[in-house]
């Protein structure tokens, strides 16, 4: 069947409304994903931050600044003289061994 | 009436004057202005930006951050943009922690911006960013996990600027600061921002990370210790430094002047100090190299007190022993019971030539190249400008010369590393962005300063000196020997000498075999018992006990334990032509001569903690360890080299 002129026009538009329907989901998924990297991103910043924060806090909490009064007032222990723990040598022989 | 053909004919030639208007505009904004517009459309709807890099994180030897920059965030509210504005104040109260009461006063003042500077971290505006109407405006801050702990050291940035100011923040910026990045934004007709990927121009390149020598807990052994050592003495300031005499690195770095709460400076690398006794060994080291005394020659102590003639008509200075001894001395027992009166005789051997280069070689005088930015090259005048009959006794004494902490710690580690002087250090490594090393310390030897015998000599008056009758007993341990030398010297400020008022100080090398460490305490004016062997050596004893007790400090424990094992014969000395050469160091010089020597690091992934951690000991690393069970990989990883002596940490499942 031979294509009059409407019908070449018709098929012009429906392949324009194609191209326009591609770009124009083409840019909302590009949109979107950029949102949603937007998105990991801050969460891992704030993920980040948070981390900071519980290390500083761990390593306050764990510092002798705060241990050691502790130990000292709570549980009655003392800094211990060089005369108080001893190093033991690992025998070459148990190396092999856990 | 015209005729319809004319009238269609009118009506014709009007719309062809119309398109050939419309087409003669367009050809005038298509092509001979296309290029303006097009700027004017990018501008209005494009935006370029700065895209700032992430400065670099500073870490301790075994990981510890001790700075890290973060994202912190501004937040902007405009009223009238939000959709429930009791939600949007309910959240903002709880997340960012403004007072309630605030916070209503300025929405009830109508403003249509309100602006809360903070700055809040990322955790804090998480919950607010789907909020429409609240704006948040985010800047790269530097942030101090572990706040005060070597702050004086580690300085700060410009509150201007993203660039260091002081301390190593200032030394290491250009490897710390980052590359910026740009990016095009694309705008709505209201101005929004839409981020597009497909417009990123350059991205940011974060700076490198730097591990440094220090060691956190040690660090805080000494910072605690110093404070609490200053309080109990009523001083008036005071510093501490650890170092490690094999590689040279710095492990702790202590300052304090004044009260704690005051803002500290690093006086131990800036403030040079007359170092008193603790000096008494580099003139011992001189006569030594110069063949001036032998071991059995004594002089007389007149008593504890002598009047020196130090000009030609007759006139004389007084020096007095603390310690006072009947009988003759050897430069030993000098040395042991740091007699002034001996040694001022003794160094008038010396030519004043001999004496000054000693001390050069040591290494006062000038800076010792440490990282830090300001540091002080320390007071040691030219030969041409001393007293002809007087200085080299004061030199001898430890007087008429400035040293600054870090110097008198790199002298003692010479001493300590068989008469190797090594450049301190702070910078342990350095890795960019993406992990990959760019740098590691290796020691640096700077020259050999006194041959091995001298230093083994130089040894056995330090033992002396911390032994039984020696000013520096109260620095003794129980299990583990020590070696060390007391100072205690009238201060000298502002040109003249202050009645009354004394610098302590000790110097000490930990363990007396194959020592670890070297620790230097000084203690500014204490009241009350002011000798260093009261002040400052059992302040070096108690630190040296909480850090054997420490297990996270890095000591390497087995060779503590048995320091006649094999790891310890490896440190084979370095041979040395007899008598004081000039330089006796092979040149260039190459890592495997030094007992440090690089060597590869183990494959140990795979087995138990325990094993892996036996493995490195016996290749002569220290071990830190992350995790347990069995190992997953090792920092340096395997086959990488590190220096003899340096941790490896082991990361665990």
């Amino acid at each position: 069947m031979r294509l009059k002129g409407r019908h070449w026009l018709t098929l012009w538009l429906v392949v324009f409304l194609f191209v326009l329907l591609a770009i124009t989901t083409r840019q909302t998924a590009g949109f979107r994903t950029a949102r949603h990297l937007r998105d990991l991103r801050d969460e891992r910043t704030a993920l980040e931050s948070r981390r900071a924060e519980l290390e500083r806090r761990i390593r306050l909490a764990s510092s002798r600044q705060v241990l050691v009064p502790l130990a000292e007032r709570s549980l009655g222990l003392h800094q211990p003289t060089d005369s108080e723990f001893v190093l033991f040598v690992v025998p070459a022989a148990a190396g092999g061994k856990p | 009436m015209a005729k319809p053909s004319a009238r269609i004919a009118a009506v014709q030639f009007g719309f062809a004057l119309g398109v050939a208007a419309i087409l003669g505009r367009a050809a005038q904004v298509q092509i001979i202005e296309g290029s303006e517009w097009a700027k004017e459309a990018a501008r209005k709807r494009t935006e370029r930006v700065v895209l700032p890099a992430r400065r670099g994180a500073l870490y301790d030897r075994n990981g510890v951050p001790l700075a890290l920059t973060q994202e912190f965030y501004h937040v902007g509210i405009a009223p009238n943009e939000l959709d429930d504005v009791a939600t949007a104040f309910r959240l903002l109260v709880r997340n960012l922690g403004v007072p309630a009461a605030e916070l209503e006063r300025e929405f009830r003042a109508r403003k249509p911006w309100i602006y809360l500077h903070g700055p809040f971290n990322a955790t804090q505006v998480q919950a607010l960013r789907p909020i429409t109407g609240v704006h948040l405006d985010g800047e790269f801050q530097r942030f101090y996990p572990s706040r005060d702990l070597a702050r004086p050291i580690i300085g700060g940035l410009s509150p201007d600027r993203p660039a260091g100011a002081a301390g190593l923040e200032l030394s290491l910026d250009s490897l710390l600061t980052g590359q910026p990045g740009a990016a095009v934004l694309l705008k709505d007709r209201a101005g929004r921002r839409y981020e597009s990927p497909a417009r990123l121009l350059r991205e940011p390149v974060a700076g490198n990370d730097v591990t440094l020598t220090l060691d956190a807990e040690l660090q805080e052994i000494a910072e605690r210790g110093l404070a609490e050592a200053l309080a109990a003495m009523n001083a008036a300031g005071g510093d501490v430094v650890f170092l490690d005499p094999l590689t040279g690195e710095l492990l702790a770095l202590a300052s304090q002047q004044g009260s704690s709460d005051e803002p500290q400076r690093a006086s131990s690398f800036t403030d040079p100090f007359e170092p008193g006794s603790t000096a008494k060994l580099f003139t011992a080291a001189a006569l030594l190299a110069h063949h001036l005394v032998d071991s059995t020659e004594a002089v007389s102590a007149e008593h504890g007190r002598w009047e020196m003639p130090v000009a030609r008509n007759g006139r004389t200075r007084t020096i007095t022993d603390s310690h006072r001894s009947d009988g003759k001395l050897t430069l030993a027992q000098a040395i042991q019971i740091s007699s002034n009166i001996v040694m001022a005789k003794f160094s008038s051997r010396l030519q004043p030539e001999q004496q000054y280069e000693t001390l050069r070689d040591f290494g006062f005088g000038t800076p010792t190249g440490a990282e830090f930015p300001s540091e002080s090259r320390g007071r040691l005048a030219r030969p041409d400008r001393w007293q002809p009959m007087y200085t080299r006794a004061s030199l001898a004494m430890g007087y008429e010369f400035g040293v600054t902490p870090v110097q008198l710690a790199a002298a003692y580690g010479a001493i300590a590393n068989d008469g190797i002087l090594l450049a301190p250090t702070l910078v342990r490594e350095v890795r960019d962005p993406t992990g990959r090393l760019l740098y590691r310390h290796v020691p640096e030897p700077v020259r050999r300063v006194v041959s091995q015998e001298i230093a083994g000599r130089l040894k056995d008056f330090l033992r002396g000196a911390v032994g039984e009758g020696g000013t520096g007993e109260k620095a003794q341990l129980v299990n583990y020997t020590l070696l060390g030398k007391t100072g205690t010297a009238v201060r000298f400020e502002d040109g003249h000498y202050v009645r009354g008022e004394y610098t302590a100080s000790f110097a000490a090398l930990f363990p007396a075999e194959h020592p670890q460490l070297v620790v230097i305490v000084k203690i500014d004016n204490p009241k009350g018992n002011y000798y260093g062997g009261l002040t400052a050596a059992p302040v070096t004893r108690s630190m040296l006990e909480q850090a054997l007790a420490s297990q996270r400090v890095a000591i390497d424990r087995a060779r503590l334990a048995a320091p006649d094992s094999a790891a310890a014969s490896e440190t084979a000395p370095i041979p040395t032509p007899a008598g004081r050469p000039v330089v006796a160091l092979r040149w260039p010089y190459h890592p495997s001569d030094s007992v440090t020597s690089p060597r590869p690091v183990p494959d140990v992934a795979g087995r138990s903690v325990r094993e892996a951690a036996l493995a490195l000991h016996r290749r002569g690393f220290q071990v830190g360890l992350r995790g347990l069970g069995r190992v997953v990989r090792t920092e340096p990883a395997a086959g990488q080299s590190a220096a003899r002596g340096s941790s490896v940490i082991i990361w665990a499942e």
